[in-house]
């Protein structure tokens, strides 16, 4: 819960000393109630939201209350009623917006994980209502992604851009690259797989994506690669079981593909039969994959009859082996599946 | 510290941490979660209360703070006096005041028409008139609402049906439609159903899974895939798979092993993980964890509206999950 704290800044003069704020009438932190959890604030910090209370009891909306804003929110990225009334007296100043955008890049890569610096920007282009500026905002999304790949509000808001601007021709054609080059930096990235199921088949189908057969095609071949590449990444297995669930593809359709990541030994690297269709382990990779046999398993468990008993088999091996963390889950699907042959 | 063989929970330790935190002389970090005060006083009177000593803080005195975050002019909480009333603070302080049997000190038709203005068309609910949606404050909603005995003013079809669709290809939840599962957000929409009375709409047997899937060879849970693991995260997940009645899908001893080697034995408080800095949030959720894993000398907990079970069955609110049976010591 510690947040990062700025204390960088110059010597601030207190609003109480400054002639600017001689109009003010500041007020006081609630008294009164002996608090049980008391706040105990830096001169600074309380000089300051004095003067915002002061300013918000009043009305009050000119350029000095956007220094101030500006001032308390570097102090306390947190603090909501500050934004909420920056943002109000921006609209109501008619403030070049797109200049707040830029003063708030800097601040936004400090204060990653904090809520109300991304919603400010979403009320920013909201308002700016502007494809160029949506443009803009993707790359700024791309450069603090770098400084935390899984930040949870960072990939919430482009997903938010996309689907507001929802612009064929300028938004959405870069998407699928992008989150391509990410998941060639990291394979594992949760986050960018989220993504690219969001991209792919969550957000309307797009004009040179009206095959629906060719996209499938295209998306089991890429996650099989990556599948290859990593084969016990759990991110490229949700997805695969994504895109076949929400296509309708029968799991059995893989078993070709699956067979060989479930074996402990890696396939012979001087086979030199190359099957495009079914990517085999890569070298160094630790074999037997988990989500491999549970996938398979599901593939037997699905043809009933003599696929129960092979199903079994498989889930006593990740009960007493190999996932044996999960123990309990493996001897319920046991249970289950052996109560539903009866 | 290794986890094996931890140390048991130090209650007396840990309530004596809860309670210092009042007096806590760093202004820093105090000022700087003003925004969280109020919540923060709910985290830390469900903690001494599932500890077995809800009285061990001053009752009156919180009430009364309580009180004076009340915003008059929306109709609401604040997280701290002089705050805009928002949704979380709303909910964090009916909780305190059902708990503190206090909750006759609130204009509850003003509170109701407050939570039921931040709905959004599509379903959802802001947290306040900034605007920020997201699946907590729809529970938060939710919670409030149902505690108070006025869940029925609720569109509950249109408040489903916006779960319904954030739900994503791996079973799981995010903040808001099309964003990525995390085990936070699946414990706020799983909770919201649950009291909706629509767990009907969650496949159970892929979320189960998926939920499953969180906990790390080390005994420890994370949030989301190839994420590190957190002890809040043994709240969030145990509560969702203990309202799907699944909870002996957890390995029970090394989660607790987990939770158990991150407590702090000198000052008191639970961290995040081991050998990290304590604080209130992760000493609650740790507690609640434990608490539901069948923790001997706990009191039982009520996933759904994460207080002790009793105050939930005294309001005739409990729905059918499943925790694990208290062990004795």
């Amino acid at each position: 819960m510690s947040a990062a704290f700025d204390d960088s800044s110059d010597e601030q003069q207190l609003y109480a000393a400054d002639p600017e704020w001689a109009d003010v009438v500041p007020l006081q932190q609630y008294e009164g109630v002996d608090p049980i959890a008391p706040i105990f604030y830096s001169e600074e910090y309380k000089d300051a939201t004095d003067y915002f209370r002061g300013i918000v009891k009043t009305g009050e909306m000119s350029p000095k209350v956007l220094k101030l804003t500006e001032h308390i929110i570097r102090m306390n990225p947190a603090h909501y009623s500050a934004w909420q009334y920056r943002y109000k007296t921006l609209i109501a100043l008619n403030s070049p917006l797109k200049a707040e955008l830029e003063l708030m890049d800097n601040f936004a890569i400090q204060f990653l994980k904090t809520y109300q610096v991304w919603h400010h920007r979403r009320l920013l282009l909201g308002a700016l209502r502007s494809v160029d500026v949506a443009v803009r905002e993707l790359a700024f999304v791309t450069r603090t992604l770098r400084t935390d790949t899984k930040n949870y509000h960072t990939w919430s808001y482009r997903q938010w851009i996309l689907a507001h601007f929802n612009d064929e021709a300028r938004l959405w054609p870069g998407e699928l690259p992008w989150v391509e080059e990410l998941l060639e930096e990291d394979v594992r990235n949760n986050s960018a797989w989220h993504h690219r199921f969001f991209v792919v088949w969550q957000s309307g189908v797009r004009r040179d994506e009206v095959d629906r057969e060719e996209v499938l095609r295209r998306e089991l071949a890429f996650t099989k690669e990556k599948i290859s590449l990593a084969p016990n990444n759990q991110s490229a297995w949700n997805y695969l079981r994504g895109v076949l669930d929400h296509t309708h593809t029968p799991y059995a359709s893989l078993t070709s593909f699956v067979q060989p990541y479930t074996v402990g030994a890696p396939s012979d690297p001087e086979d030199s039969i190359v099957d495009l269709e079914n990517p085999r382990p890569s070298a160094g990779a630790e074999l037997p994959s988990l989500p491999a046999l549970e996938f398979l398993a599901d593939i037997y468990e699905a043809e009933g009859g003599d696929g129960i008993s092979k199903a079994v088999r498989i889930w006593k091996s990740l009960a007493d082996e190999h996932d044996t963390i999960r123990k309990k889950y493996w001897e319920y699907r046991i249970k289950d599946a052996l109560h539903g042959a009866q | 510290m290794s986890s094996e063989n931890p140390p048991p929970l130090n209650i007396p330790l840990h309530i004596r941490y809860i309670q210092s935190l009042g007096e806590n002389q760093d202004d820093l970090v105090f000022h700087m979660t003003s925004h969280l005060r109020l919540n923060a006083i709910y985290w830390g009177l469900t903690a001494v209360a599932v500890m077995g000593q809800k009285d061990a803080l001053p009752r009156d005195l919180m009430v009364d703070y309580v009180m004076s975050c009340w915003d008059e002019k929306a109709g609401g909480f604040g997280a701290s006096p002089g705050h805009d009333a928002h949704i979380h603070a709303t909910s964090s302080a009916i909780q305190i005041l059902t708990m503190q049997d206090a909750i006759d000190r609130v204009d509850v038709p003003r509170v109701v028409k407050f939570i039921l203005s931040l709905q959004q068309p599509s379903g959802v609910f802001a947290g306040d008139s900034f605007g920020e949606i997201d699946t907590r404050f729809l529970f938060c909603a939710v919670l409030a609402l149902s505690v108070l005995g006025h869940l029925h003013e609720l569109d509950i079809e249109k408040t489903a049906g916006y779960i319904r669709r954030c739900k994503n290809f791996d079973g799981g939840y995010g903040a808001r439609e099309g964003a990525e599962s995390h085990a936070a957000q699946v414990f706020v929409c799983t909770a919201a159903l649950a009291i909706l009375d629509r767990l009907d709409e969650i496949d159970h047997d892929t979320l189960g899974w998926w939920l499953a899937e969180r906990q790390l060879p080390i005994g420890g849970l994370n949030g989301r895939p190839e994420k590190l693991e957190d002890v809040c995260y043994s709240f969030w997940v145990l509560s969702s798979m203990s309202i799907l009645r699944k909870v002996t899908w957890i390995d029970a001893e090394k989660l607790t092993e987990f939770v158990l080697s991150a407590q702090d034995l000198e000052d008191g408080g639970i961290a995040d993980r081991p050998g990290n800095q304590v604080d209130v949030f992760h000493t609650l959720f740790g507690v609640a964890g434990l608490s539901l894993l069948g923790y001997p000398g706990l009191e039982d907990l009520d996933p759904v509206y994460c207080m002790p079970a009793k105050f939930i069955e005294a309001k005739g609110l409990r729905t059918n999950w499943q925790s694990l049976p208290r062990r004795r010591a």
